[in-house]
């Protein structure tokens, strides 16, 4: 197998399990190539686009899965189909836009067409011109369409597998990870507020383990944890799947108040006020007390829900040292205008220039940064013990040696 | 001096009086003394850095937003006291500002800008550039931005956006 194989059979996880992640995973890019094979072009799940994104046939999104680009569109069908962005004659990317809708695809270069499906349609000459020329005798059309994926799609969201899983999505979610899903995602129509895209000059497990480490969230954030809206004194919960690979962070809102916990805090600003208050004037709109759950679903995509900011950030890795995050701020398409215009204001706190997000990047930057400056050292997830167990706090790191367990297994490391 | 459309009838006070708010913020900027920079808006106001595909696309999400000179000083407040980033210097340059017409409820202006980013011991590299869509009124005498939108030509921000354009 051409996995990065030679590379990495010299290569030892350090003693410490999970509780221990070697330097070289986020440089070495014979662990890329195996990452691309085996995760991302293995039989997962990965998050294409929105529905909302590609309502009516003949609609069709860009998205890149790990390092393939593919091309979602929905069909004459109804049905979502992703098609790798890549014709079938001389592998040309076939389609340049990020959007738009079309009643088939034609290669600019040929014009080889394929229909919605990814079917190949037509090729000119194809018969030859005068006798002359033309596809041999024995080429079949049938035989030379786009490559698709499989896709399954759950109340608005699309993703889609290079390997075919042997398990649906929703086993592959698994029934905890599937409640906090539905949670968000009820069924609802969505609409789409806006895209962000950021690079970043980090490993893309960094971004992954940032939203699996509740610990540095009520250290460095100081938006957060002035203002509530996520501290590890308020009432929250680590969850995970049975694997290890998904993961929720759950919070309570609460208040700018100082308490023993707060003290440990330096990001805690009692004299903090805001000037214009409507920046972060959340209601609550989801059932249950958690006003946070930050969802984390192998291996691309971030679900986003702090208080009234829904988005998806896709991970899209580029090589070992940088990946983009796509962001893709969402709504409900029946929810009041009102409601729209807290998660515009409070969009403010996320994507590239976000208040708390803003913190997250530089920090992974600098992570990348002192990683490769050591890639014999090895990094100490200790927190909250060296197990992988559900929590009913966040003063943990169990996520992230929740994932890595799961990681070394997939990996072969 | 600020160019003006052909249609446009635009003496030379106004133009020069509309050079100077364009100067006095790009000076503000240029020196890093943000706290001035609300100052530039009107109480009630909107500042916007959008990418383009987003703002042809009418979504209301960009990179950053503010509807108020408040949320202007918050942001300023951010940089200063909240946000975690790496030392760095973002040089701006605005060029080719248009007064495109004069409106009952303002002046409507366009403008290209470029924007460098310098990372400590990096050298410098292109990082955002766009349209400037500004709405200026008169506001008790003095010229303020009612309606700044930074439209980026690129959706990638490489890194962060620390700091307003």
């Amino acid at each position: 197998m051409a996995d990065g194989g030679a590379g990495l059979t010299a290569r030892r996880w350090p003693a410490g399990g999970a509780a221990r992640v070697p330097n070289w995973v986020y440089t070495d890019p014979d662990v890329f190539a195996r990452e691309q094979e085996r995760i991302f072009q293995g039989p997962n799940w990965l998050y294409v686009c929105l529905e909302a994104e590609i309502p009516r046939p003949g609609d069709f999104t860009r998205s890149r899965l790990g390092t393939r680009e593919v091309v979602a569109v929905r069909g004459s069908d109804g049905q979502v189909h992703v098609l790798v962005n890549s014709c079938a004659h001389r592998s040309m990317q076939f389609c340049s836009a990020n959007r738009g809708s079309v009643k088939e695809f034609t290669c600019p270069y040929h014009q080889w067409t394929y229909d919605l499906e990814g079917k190949l349609i037509g090729v000119p000459f194809r018969r030859g011109l005068r006798g002359n020329g033309g596809m041999p005798a024995d080429f079949r059309i049938e035989e030379h369409g786009l490559t698709p994926l499989a896709v399954a799609a759950r109340h608005g969201v699309v993703f889609a597998s290079f390997a075919q899983p042997n398990e649906t999505l929703e086993a592959y979610l698994g029934p905890l990870m599937l409640s906090y899903f539905d949670r968000v995602f009820d069924g609802r129509e969505l609409k789409v507020l806006g895209y962000q895209r950021q690079r970043l000059p980090s490993n893309w497990k960094l971004m992954f383990e940032n939203i699996k480490d509740p610990y540095h969230a009520s250290l460095l954030h100081v938006f957060l944890v002035t203002f509530g809206l996520f501290r590890m004194d308020q009432q929250s919960a680590v969850e995970m799947d049975e694997t290890g690979r998904h993961g929720v962070l759950v919070n309570r809102r609460g208040e700018q108040k100082a308490n023993e916990a707060t003290a440990q805090m330096r990001a805690f600003r009692q004299d903090l006020t805001l000037a214009d208050p409507r920046l972060i004037d959340p209601v609550r709109e989801f059932p249950g007390d958690a006003t946070v759950v930050m969802q984390t679903l192998w291996p691309n995509l971030i679900v986003q829900q702090q208080s009234n900011g829904l988005a998806m950030r896709q991970i899209v890795p580029l090589d070992a040292e940088s990946f983009d995050l796509v962001w893709t701020h969402f709504g409900y398409a029946d929810e009041p205008p009102a409601m729209t215009e807290r998660r515009i204001r409070q969009a403010n706190l996320f994507g590239p220039g976000g208040f708390v997000s803003a913190d997250d990047g530089e920090a992974m930057i600098l992570s990348q940064a002192g990683i490769a400056g050591n890639s014999d050292g090895e990094c100490l997830v200790e927190m909250g013990g060296r197990d992988v167990a559900n929590t009913p706090h966040t003063v943990t790191e169990t996520a992230i040696r929740g994932f890595y367990q799961h990681y070394r297994a997939v990996m072969g490391l | 001096m600020i160019a003006a459309a052909p249609a446009v009838a635009a003496p030379p006070e106004l133009r020069a009086r509309l050079a100077d708010l364009y100067a006095a913020y790009d000076d503000a900027l240029a020196e890093g003394d943000y706290e001035r920079w609300p100052e530039f808006f009107t109480a009630a106001c909107l500042y916007k850095i959008i990418p383009r595909e987003s703002h042809e696309l009418g979504h209301p999400i960009g990179l950053m937003h503010a509807e108020s000179r408040g949320m202007l000083a918050d942001r300023v407040a951010a940089i200063r006291k909240t946000t975690l980033y790496a030392p760095r210097i973002v040089r701006r340059l605005v060029s080719g500002i248009v007064l495109q017409a004069i409106e009952p409820h303002g002046m409507r202006l366009s403008a290209s800008f470029a924007t460098f980013q310098t990372l400590l011991n990096e050298p410098s590299q292109v990082f955002l550039c766009g349209r400037l869509y500004d709405r200026i009124v008169d506001d008790g005498g003095i010229f303020r931005f009612a309606e700044r939108i930074c439209v980026t030509d690129s959706t990638l921000v490489p890194t962060s956006l620390i700091f307003p354009i």
